[in-house]
């Protein structure tokens, strides 16, 4: 059963068409990956299927229902939840504070301190529950990113460039915590740049490039592809 | 419903004790010391009621003259042209303040105000409030408002002078910082924090900050009603250019500023200090150099503010674990 579905979003932001007439599913259990070259319009199609833009035509479905319009926070607390690509910071709060507040959406205060405390030492972050988020280190902040998701007991997870930035030794830590969650039975869907990464982890993609979807399919298949090729590598200059 | 440091606090053989001497002091302060003490008391609790909104929320809001004008102006009016006995007056302006309050609330939201644009809205509230009862005679008008004698009938919302004024604040006091405790260990607390440092994260990991904001500007300016009658019945004259016009907000923003934004005792602290600062040195120099005591006053707030920007609590805090371990800072406090 589809779980998400995205059916036929436009998004123009004055004349610039971000996103053209894009659909696909995301089925219960899976980990779908999105690829495709810088702007293509992936952190774009994350906003809009989050709720923080609305689309300028086609619609958002969750769990068989209609989500365009409805706000970012209604969709956390219905078990959609995002991460940000640009890693947020918190001035004044501690690392344990932040997602804490993530586990409120559907704990008790009490438990909710216990449950973040818990999902911090799950990422790798059990040591530093009373840091500033601002001091972390950038992989850090990424599985904070990561923890604040996981904290709100999604159902599914849209995972925005959590591994850009961090070197391929680094990637081993978010990328066996996401495996775990998805075996725990929520839904990932993966904005990723790094293709090693994606390739191993994706049970599916789906390629954009100018905002247009012009791949599908398993990464074996995807590679292959030539359109996904071009779009990545150049065409070809021998005829 | 609210977490452990709520009750660890109200279980605290310090609150009490310090409840508990200061509630003696009518007994051995002369009555000059004690009027200091109580106008202190009346900042903090105005202090701490507005950092539920400014500091916890991070939204400066200039709008909290409007509140205490309300508190003070509307219930003595009330009273004195319709007979309402000035605890129902109480509890209809608290219930006005809280509305005016929520509305402010989601007018910022609505029209997603960045910060200085809330302050300037909050700010042209306040001032169209001072304009309203400047010309309204109905509530004084520039002339003010003259409460009957406090003859001490409690049902009357008199409370026999200096001694139960002093008691009435404090007690008022203490109730707002413990509310301020409560908020601060309550899910409330979280939220309004992620909401300050970042509404946008906040909203991705379920906050409703419109639903939050209204709380936390409703709760601050219910409160901040109920203190604006109480000062009121103390200072017996309802003064509308010290009770609704936005230079007692100023004053109280300065007193949380300088004590700690954010933190339950902060405003608390920086009232304290600086309201018998400010008036000893008005009564020690105001005399002799005309305007020396306010520039002392202000180079005082100047160089705190500069030499601990989030104010005199952290600073203390650091002090008194410094002393209590007599060994390293294990963590520094954050400064980003």
């Amino acid at each position: 059963m589809a779980l998400l579905e995205v059916d036929n979003i436009s998004k123009r932001f004055g004349g610039l068409l971000a996103l053209n007439d894009v659909s696909f599913s995301v089925e219960k259990g899976e980990i779908l990956g999105i690829i495709g070259p810088n702007g293509a319009g992936k952190t774009t199609l994350f906003s809009v299927i989050s709720g923080f833009a609305p689309p300028s035509s086609g619609e958002v479905r969750f769990d068989g229902q209609r989500i365009t319009g409805i706000s970012p926070d209604r969709l956390t607390r219905r078990g959609l939840v995002r991460s940000f690509q640009l890693v947020q910071t918190f001035a004044d709060m501690t690392t344990l504070e932040v997602v804490t507040t993530a586990a409120l959406t559907r704990r008790p205060i009490r438990e909710a301190i216990d449950y973040a405390a818990a999902v911090l030492t799950r990422v790798g972050l059990g040591g530093k529950l009373d840091e500033t988020p601002a001091t972390l280190s950038l992989q850090d902040k990424k599985l904070l990113e990561v923890a604040k998701c996981v904290a709100t007991d999604p159902q599914c997870i849209l995972l925005d460039e959590v591994m850009a930035g961090l070197t391929m030794a680094e990637t081993e830590a978010p990328m066996q915590i996401i495996r775990e969650l998805n075996q725990s039975g929520v839904t990932i869907v993966m904005v990723e740049h790094v293709m090693p990464v994606i390739m191993r982890m994706a049970t599916r993609m789906v390629v954009i490039n100018f905002g247009e979807k012009i791949g599908e399919g398993t990464p074996d298949e995807i590679i292959k592809d030539q359109r996904v090729i071009d779009a990545y590598f150049g065409e070809h200059l021998d005829a | 419903m609210i977490g452990k440091g709520f009750y660890q606090t109200l279980a605290s053989p310090w609150l009490w004790g310090v409840l508990a001497v200061a509630a003696c002091l009518p007994l051995v302060l002369n009555s000059y010391h004690l009027h200091l003490l109580t106008l202190a008391l009346v900042y903090v609790a105005l202090a701490s009621a507005w950092n539920i909104v400014g500091g916890m929320a991070g939204q400066i809001s200039l709008a909290h003259s409007l509140f205490i004008g309300t508190g003070a102006m509307l219930s003595t009016a009330l009273l004195l042209k319709f007979g309402i006995n000035m605890w129902a007056g109480l509890v209809i302006a608290a219930a006005i303040s809280g509305a005016l309050g929520a509305m402010i609330a989601w007018i910022d939201f609505r029209f997603q105000l960045g910060h200085l644009s809330f302050v300037l809205i909050t700010l042209a509230f306040a001032e169209m409030g001072a304009i309203i009862v400047e010309g309204w005679e109905f509530l004084g008008g520039a002339s003010g408002l003259l409460l009957p004698r406090d003859t001490g009938d409690l049902l009357a919302f008199q409370f026999g002078g200096g001694h139960g004024a002093f008691w009435v604040m404090l007690g008022l006091a203490a109730i707002i910082v413990l509310v301020n405790v409560a908020i601060l260990n309550a899910p409330l607390g979280y939220y309004l924090r992620t909401i300050r440092d970042n509404e946008k994260a906040a909203q991705a990991i379920g906050v409703n900050v419109l639903r939050h904001k209204i709380t936390a500007m409703t709760i601050s300016a219910v409160l901040t009603s109920i203190v604006g009658t109480c000062y009121v019945r103390y200072l017996t004259f309802a003064d509308p250019y010290l009770l609704a016009t936005p230079t007692i907000t100023i004053e109280i923003v300065l007193f949380a500023t300088v004590g700690g934004l954010g933190r339950p005792f902060g405003p608390a602290l920086g009232a304290l200090l600086l309201v018998p600062l400010g008036e000893v040195l008005r009564g020690q120099l105001g005399g002799a150099v005309p305007g020396l005591h306010y520039f002392i006053y202000g180079v005082v707030v100047i160089v705190v503010i500069l030499a601990t920007p989030r104010g005199l609590l952290p600073l203390a805090e650091r002090a008194w674990r410094g002393l209590r371990r007599r060994g390293p800072e294990p963590r520094p406090a954050s400064v980003s």
